[in-house]
């Protein structure tokens, strides 16, 4: 079992030292090897909370002879200074990392590879400037003290779609959009593995702060047609088959269908809020968060199209 | 009893009840209630909590400038009036609505500037019954420009009325377009929604609402019509601060 995969190493001890001694949390890495070179680091599974330190998207990392791709850098500093660790120790160091989309659990370990350079889409970019503060703000509040020493790094180097080739390792990335406006996928052309970030949740529910449900169907439909022998998602375990594009597809048909139904039935949205996830997808992982979450997110979308206007000024 | 509606989605009756149900937690007698109940309510000495009232909330202000809330006093004897308050908002004083024909329902959205509690109490007979629940925020909403004011023309569809009545439910759900400005964002004066008025088809008034600063941008109010009132058309009449009037008409 890896369950366990990133904790607190304090555990009981911590409740015999005073307060301030709770205040230097690590990380527990549980990295293994799902293909030839491309090593896992998979994320809990739940919401951004002090139990897991906002380790909770998963990160790749490609083996090449000048050190590691690191694929996600973290969720903090100190996330990124453990995988960076880990890299230097074991693969020889970092050749360069990548973000796949500009949500904090993804890059606010950016700061551990900035001697690196640090590869995103132009879009990803724009959207970690303007919001790093906000996002910031956020997880300090979340996470305390996991974020001591966590100042957000944009991405450094642009990227579009394409091939790219990192320390004589093949990349093929995908610029598409979604989840975010947007989102990188890339396929490792020597495994033939995609590492698909959050256009793909598996056995987790998808969260949607900044999704076009429609665009993200158009990327699933790509990213389903594509060739590959094996899935990292963004959020979830690796896979051989294609289960987390099924998955992830029939979650945002099956949460529009329920959003509309909602406000097609004359229900408030806290009603919807209330209401919990569609039945199918209660057991997922961070849910019933993630769907009160995207209630609050998605709900003006599908209330308007059920208000019909019948007045105005006078 | 609850008109509740989370159980019209499949799974939606367990999963209200997993919610919570709207129950308000013990430990809400604290806070601002005292000094709100005397400034804001009229000096009730006397209120309680009771499950016939219900008020729906998130744990946490996912997006502090809109806060959906429902408070359903139907289980509560005859209602005349129930207030909405926000203990640690700028503006605590968010609605006061006077159901009068209408049923003590009301359905809205508040932007919430600090983490904390927010009530809704309604008064039946000489009584106060308080309702309400805390409300963890990042909070800002009420400081923040309004998102139109983003657009190159925040007047662009600027009143816009939509409205839909269920005559089978007696919901009635109406929305205005408005920034809803607070004053409290640089350089934007106040100018927000002042009362909106509810009347039946021969003018006469069904339900009246007063609204300040706390209400979200683009406001989308829920009611509940007894029967007849429920099968229409329901007239629909607003101001705002700057003397701005909107007026609908929605049957069903």
């Amino acid at each position: 079992m890896t369950l366990t995969r990133r904790q607190t190493l304090l555990g009981a001890a911590a409740a015999l030292l005073p307060v301030a001694a709770r205040a230097a949390p690590e990380y527990r890495l549980d990295p293994r090897q799902v293909a030839d070179g491309v090593w896992l680091f998979e994320g809990a599974q739940d919401s951004i909370a002090r139990g897991n330190g906002g380790a909770i998207c998963n990160v790749a990392m490609l083996e090449t002879p000048q050190g590691a791709i690191v694929v996600e850098t973290g969720g903090t500093l100190r996330h990124g200074t453990a995988l960076r660790a880990f890299a230097d120790q074991r693969l020889g160091g970092v050749v360069a990392a990548l973000n796949t989309h500009h949500h904090p659990d993804h890059w606010f370990g950016n700061g551990a590879f900035a001697d690196r350079p640090i590869h995103a889409l132009p879009g990803c970019i724009a959207a970690q400037k303007a919001g790093a503060q906000a996002l910031s703000d956020g997880l300090y509040r979340i996470l305390g003290s996991w974020m001591q020493g966590t100042a957000p790094l944009p991405a450094t180097a642009a990227v579009e779609g394409g091939d790219l080739t990192l320390g004589g390792r093949g990349l093929t990335l995908l610029a598409l959009s979604g989840h975010t406006p947007a989102d990188l996928a890339l396929i490792d052309r020597r495994s033939g593995i995609l590492i698909a970030g959050d256009l793909l949740f598996l056995d987790r529910a998808p969260s949607f702060p900044d999704a076009d449900v429609a665009v993200w169907r158009a990327a699933l439909s790509t990213l389903g047609a594509l060739p590959v022998t094996g899935t990292i998602p963004g959020h979830g375990p690796f896979h051989r088959d294609s289960r987390a594009v099924a998955q992830t597809l029939a979650y945002l048909d099956a949460f529009a269908a329920r959003m509309d139904a909602a406000a097609n039935l004359g229900l408030s949205p806290i009603e919807a809020l209330a209401a919990g996830p569609m039945p199918a997808f209660a057991a997922l992982a961070a849910n019933p968060a993630e769907y009160r979450r995207a209630t609050v997110q998605q709900w003006r979308a599908h209330e308007i199209s059920a208000l019909p206007v019948i007045g105005g000024s006078v | 009893m609850t008109a509740i509606l989370s159980h019209k989605l499949p799974g939606g009756g367990a999963g209200l009840a997993a919610f919570g149900g709207g129950l308000t937690p013990p430990d809400l007698d604290r806070g601002m209630w005292d000094l709100h109940r005397a400034d804001l309510l009229g000096a009730p000495d006397a209120w309680r909590g009771d499950p016939g009232l219900r008020l729906l909330a998130p744990a946490n202000a996912e997006d502090a400038r809109h806060v959906p809330i429902l408070a359903d006093a139907t289980g509560l004897g005859p209602v005349d009036r129930m207030v909405v308050t926000i203990d640690y908002s700028p503006f605590p004083l968010a609605l006061v609505f006077h159901p009068g024909r209408a049923l003590p329902l009301l359905g809205f959205g508040v932007k919430y500037e600090i983490a904390g509690p927010i009530r809704a109490s309604a008064r039946t007979g000489a009584e106060w019954i308080m309702g309400g629940a805390f409300i963890d925020a990042m909070g800002g909403g009420c400081s923040a420009p309004a998102a139109t004011h983003a657009r190159p023309d925040w007047q662009d569809g600027f009143g816009e009325m939509r409205a839909r009545l269920w005559p089978d439910t007696g919901r009635l759900r109406v929305g205005i377009r408005h920034p809803m400005d607070t004053g409290l964002a640089d350089g934007i004066p106040a100018h927000h929604l002042t009362d909106l008025t509810l009347t039946d088809a021969q003018g006469g008034e069904i339900a009246r609402l007063e609204i300040h600063e706390p209400l979200e941008e683009n406001p989308v109010l829920t009611f509940l019509l007894p029967r007849d009132l429920a099968q229409g058309p329901v007239g629909i009449t607003a101001r705002d601060t700057s003397g701005f009037r909107f007026s609908g008409k929605v049957a069903p």
